[in-house]
C-alpha cells in the first residue's frame, strides 16, 4: 500500500520548525518575564531622578546625614518629609528608615535562622519518613497566615502580653533551648528500655511535653528570679543600670512574628539542600566511626552549606519586604538605636502609611519611590545572589554523585 | 397511560409556573420606586468621620437602594490628594485643608474646593484607667508630647514621677496618629504650638488603635477622638493658668470654650454654579435633616449650632436642580 503520509524530509522539516517555534515563545516567556522585572526597577529609578536635579536638588548628606533639629543641640536624624504650616522645616533623613528595616530584618532572622535550621536538619537527617510527611504540611500552614493576621496578633495580644511579663519571656527565651540541651542529656541517664523508647528520630513528639514544662516552670518561677536578681524591677533595672527604654512595641517582638512568618520559607529550602545531599557521603563518614554529631557537623552540613547559605538569604529578603508584621507591631517610630527594646520604622511600613497622602509629583512622592527602589535593589541583589549560590551548588553534587 | 400522560402534565405546569415568574416580577419591578437617585457615592477621606460617612451612607440606602456607596478612609491627607486627582467627589476631612493642599486642588481643577462644616468633635487626652492622673496644662502636654516645647516648657517630662504620678513603669510611653491623619495635625497645631512630635511617639493608623494601645499599657498617654473613647481608658482635663479645668462636654465643644476642639468638614468639588449629582444631593440633604444630626450624636459628636445649619441648608437649596 502507498503511505498516505507526506515524504519523510517534509515531515522532518515540519517538526523540525515546530520545535524552533516553541523553543522561541518558550524564551520569549521567559525573557518577558525578566524584562518585565527589570522595567520595574527602571521604572522607579526614573521616578527617583527628579530628586537631584534642578534648583531644589536634594544632596546625600541631607538623605544620609544628621541635620540640626529644633530643641536639640546635635544634628539628628530625622524623617520629617511633610510641611504642615507656613515656615515649617522638614527633614528626609532615610538612614532610621533604612536602619529600622535591617533592624527588623536581623531579629527575625535570629530567631528563625536557629529554628529553621534545626527543624530541617532534624527533619531531613534525621526523622522517620512518617513524621517528616505530618510535618511539612504543618509548615505550609504556617505560611499561609497572612502577614496582617501575624501584624495583627502580635500588636494587639504579644505586645501587651511581653510587656506585662518581661522577666518571664527574657527568661523563656533562655530557658527553652537550654531545656532542649538538657533533655539530651538526661536521656543518656536514662535506663536502657526507656532510652530505646525515646528514640532520637521522635524527638520532635516526645520533646513537646518537656518544652511545655519547662515553660510553665520558667514562668512560675520568673517572679521570683525578678526578685532576687534585679530587685522585682526588671524594667527599672535595664533603665538604670544599661540605659536601656523599654517600649511595648519593640524590636524584639516584631522579631518574633516576622521569624514566625519566615521561618517556613527557610526550612523549605534548608531541608531541600540538606536533602540533596549524597547519601554515600553520610554513610561514608559513618562507616569510617564518626559519631552522628562529627558526621552532621564536618560532613553534612559543609556540603550542604550553599544551599542553606542561599535559603537564609533568601529569608533575608523576605523579612526586610514584610510589610504588614511590621506597620501594626512595631510603633513605627523613626529611632536610629541599638536598643533591641525599642521601635523601629521600617520603609516598607513607610511606604504603605505616607504614600496615599503625598502629593503626586512632589518631593515627598519620589523621596517614597526612592524607598521603594532602595527595597527593590536589595531584595533583587539578596535573591540572585542566592539563586546563583543554588546553581552552583547543585552543579557541584551532580560532580560528587558522578564521582562515586 | 402514564408515559402519554405526563408530557401534557408537564407542559400545564410548565404554563402556570411561567405565569407565577412573570407575576414575581412585575410584583418585583412595582416595589423599585421610580428613582433618579442611581449610581455611586463615593468619599476619601478621614478615619475619624469613617463611621459617620459609613451611617449616613447606610440610611441613603434604605431609602433609595440604586445608590452604591464606595467608602474610603485611610486618614485625612488622603482627602485632598484625591480631590485634586479627581478620583472623588467628596472628601470629609477632620481638619481643614492647608495652603499647600487648596492651591493643589485649584492648580488641578481651576476652582477652590467647597468647604462644608458637617459636626463638631474634641481631642481628649487619654491615659490608663488605673493612672491616677487627673489634669494637665497646657505646658506640660507640650513637654510630654513635643521635642520642641513651644509652647514654653523648659524641660521634656520623660517620666511619670516628674508629674508626681507613680506607675509600674516610670518612662512615658506616648501613643498618637500617624501623619496620615488630621487629628495628628490637629493636636500638632493646638497643643504642641506647631512645634514637632518626639520621635519615640507610637504611631497608629486609627483612634480606635490608639485607645486599644492605651487601654493595655498602664504607663502610656496618648491623645484620640472623644468618640473612640472606651472604659479601659480615661480622659485627662486641661488646666489653665488659673487652675480650673476644662473637660470636654458637648457645650463647651460647641461653643468653641474646650481648645482641643475641632469641626469636621467635608469637602466637594463642585465647578461654580454646577449641580450636583443626584447621589450627592441626597446624602447633603440627609447630612443637614434633623435625622442626620441625630447620627452625629450618636456616634459621639457634637452638632452644629442651629445658624450654621440653617446656613449651609440655604446653600444646598441655592444651588441649580438635579439635572
Amino acid at each position: 500500500m502507498k503511505d498516505p503520509r507526506p515524504p519523510l524530509s517534509l515531515r522532518l522539516r515540519r517538526r523540525r520548525v515546530r520545535d524552533r517555534l516553541a523553543t522561541l515563545l518558550i524564551t520569549a516567556g521567559g525573557v518577558g518575564v525578566v524584562v518585565s522585572v527589570l522595567a520595574i526597577g527602571v521604572f522607579l529609578a526614573l521616578e527617583v531622578v527628579p530628586l537631584f536635579l534642578g534648583a531644589d536638588a536634594l544632596s546625600p548628606r541631607e538623605l544620609w546625614g544628621p541635620q540640626p533639629v529644633e530643641g536639640y543641640a546635635e544634628p539628628q536624624h530625622r524623617w520629617r518629609p511633610e510641611p504642615l504650616i507656613e515656615g515649617d522645616t522638614t527633614h528626609f533623613g532615610m538612614a532610621p528608615l533604612v536602619w529600622g528595616t535591617l533592624k527588623a530584618a536581623l531579629w527575625a532572622l535570629l530567631f528563625a535562622v536557629p529554628l529553621a535550621l534545626g527543624a530541617a536538619i532534624h527533619s531531613a537527617l534525621y526523622m522517620p519518613r512518617r513524621l517528616r510527611t505530618r510535618l511539612k504540611p504543618t509548615l505550609e500552614l504556617m505560611e499561609a497566615l497572612p502577614g496582617v493576621v501575624i501584624g495583627f496578633v502580635a500588636g494587639i495580644l504579644l505586645a501587651p502580653w511581653v510587656e506585662r511579663h518581661l522577666a518571664g519571656s527574657l527568661a523563656l527565651l533562655v530557658a527553652l533551648p537550654l531545656g532542649m540541651v538538657a533533655a539530651g542529656g538526661l536521656r543518656a541517664l536514662l535506663p536502657m528500655p526507656l532510652r530505646v523508647r525515646l528514640s532520637p528520630g521522635w524527638a520532635g513528639l516526645w520533646l513537646m511535653p518537656w518544652l511545655v514544662l519547662v515553660g510553665v516552670a520558667t514562668l512560675w518561677l520568673a517572679p521570683a528570679i525578678e526578685a532576687a536578681l534585679f530587685g522585682g524591677d526588671l524594667r527599672g533595672w535595664l533603665a538604670d543600670t544599661l540605659d536601656l527604654d523599654y517600649a511595648a512595641r519593640n524590636a524584639m517582638v516584631v522579631g518574633l512574628a516576622m521569624g514566625f512568618a519566615v521561618i517556613p520559607g527557610i526550612y523549605a529550602l534548608a531541608e531541600d539542600a540538606l536533602a540533596g545531599v549524597p547519601g554515600s557521603l553520610g554513610e561514608g563518614a559513618q562507616a569510617l566511626g564518626a559519631t552522628r554529631w562529627q558526621t552532621l557537623w564536618k560532613v553534612l552540613l559543609p556540603a550542604a552549606a550553599p544551599g542553606i547559605f542561599s535559603a537564609i538569604m533568601i529569608g533575608a529578603g523576605r523579612a526586610a519586604g514584610e510589610t504588614m508584621i511590621v506597620l501594626m507591631a512595631s510603633g513605627n517610630t523613626a529611632l536610629m538605636s541599638i536598643n533591641p527594646l525599642e521601635g523601629l520604622r521600617s520603609l516598607s511600613a513607610t511606604i504603605a502609611i505616607e504614600l496615599p497622602e503625598a502629593a503626586v509629583g512632589g518631593t515627598h512622592y519620589r523621596l517614597l519611590f526612592l524607598a521603594a527602589l532602595v527595597l527593590f535593589a536589595f531584595t533583587f541583589l539578596v535573591n540572585t545572589l542566592a539563586e546563583g549560590v543554588r546553581t552552583r551548588l547543585r552543579r557541584r553534587y551532580r560532580r560528587l554523585e558522578g564521582g562515586t | 397511560m402514564a408515559v402519554i400522560d405526563r408530557p401534557r402534565r408537564g407542559h400545564r405546569r410548565g404554563r402556570w409556573s411561567a405565569l407565577l415568574l412573570g407575576g414575581l416580577l412585575s410584583l418585583m419591578a412595582a416595589r423599585l420606586p421610580a428613582d433618579d437617585v442611581v449610581g455611586p457615592l463615593g468619599a476619601v477621606g478621614s478615619d475619624t468621620l469613617a463611621g459617620l460617612m459609613l451611617s449616613w451612607g447606610e440610611l441613603l440606602t434604605e431609602r433609595h437602594p440604586g445608590v452604591r456607596l464606595q467608602l474610603q478612609a485611610s486618614g485625612s491627607a488622603s482627602a485632598p490628594a484625591a480631590l485634586a486627582a479627581g478620583t472623588t467627589r467628596l472628601g470629609p476631612m477632620s481638619r481643614s485643608m492647608n495652603e499647600f493642599e487648596r492651591e493643589a486642588f485649584i492648580e488641578r481643577h481651576g476652582y477652590p474646593p467647597v468647604e462644608l462644616e458637617i459636626a463638631r468633635d474634641a481631642l481628649a487626652v487619654i491615659v490608663h484607667r488605673h493612672n491616677p492622673l487627673a489634669s494637665l496644662s497646657r505646658r506640660e502636654l507640650d513637654a510630654i508630647f513635643s521635642e520642641s516645647r513651644r509652647c514654653g516648657g523648659e524641660r521634656s517630662i520623660e517620666r511619670w514621677s516628674q508629674l508626681g504620678v507613680t506607675l509600674p513603669g516610670d518612662r512615658i510611653v506616648l501613643h498618637g496618629r500617624n501623619v496620615a491623619s488630621g487629628t495628628h495635625d490637629l493636636f500638632r497645631l493646638r497643643a504642641l504650638c506647631g512645634g514637632s512630635y518626639r520621635v519615640d511617639l507610637n504611631e497608629h493608623p486609627g483612634s480606635a488603635a490608639v485607645v486599644a494601645a492605651v487601654a493595655a499599657e498602664p504607663s502610656a498617654i496618648g491623645f484620640a477622638g472623644l468618640n473612640h473613647l472606651t472604659a479601659g481608658v480615661k480622659a485627662v482635663t486641661r488646666r489653665d493658668a488659673a487652675g480650673e479645668a476644662a473637660s470636654p462636654t458637648p457645650q463647651a465643644v460647641r461653643r468653641g470654650d474646650y481648645s482641643l476642639s475641632r469641626s469636621l468638614y467635608l469637602y466637594l468639588n463642585l465647578p461654580p454654579g454646577g449641580a450636583l449629582p443626584g447621589p450627592e444631593h441626597a446624602f447633603l440633604e440627609l447630612v443637614f435633616s434633623p435625622l442626620g444630626q441625630t447620627v452625629v450624636e450618636e456616634q459621639g459628636f457634637v452638632v452644629l449650632t442651629e445658624e450654621r445649619l440653617a446656613e449651609q441648608r440655604e446653600w444646598l437649596d441655592s444651588l441649580p436642580p438635579v439635572e
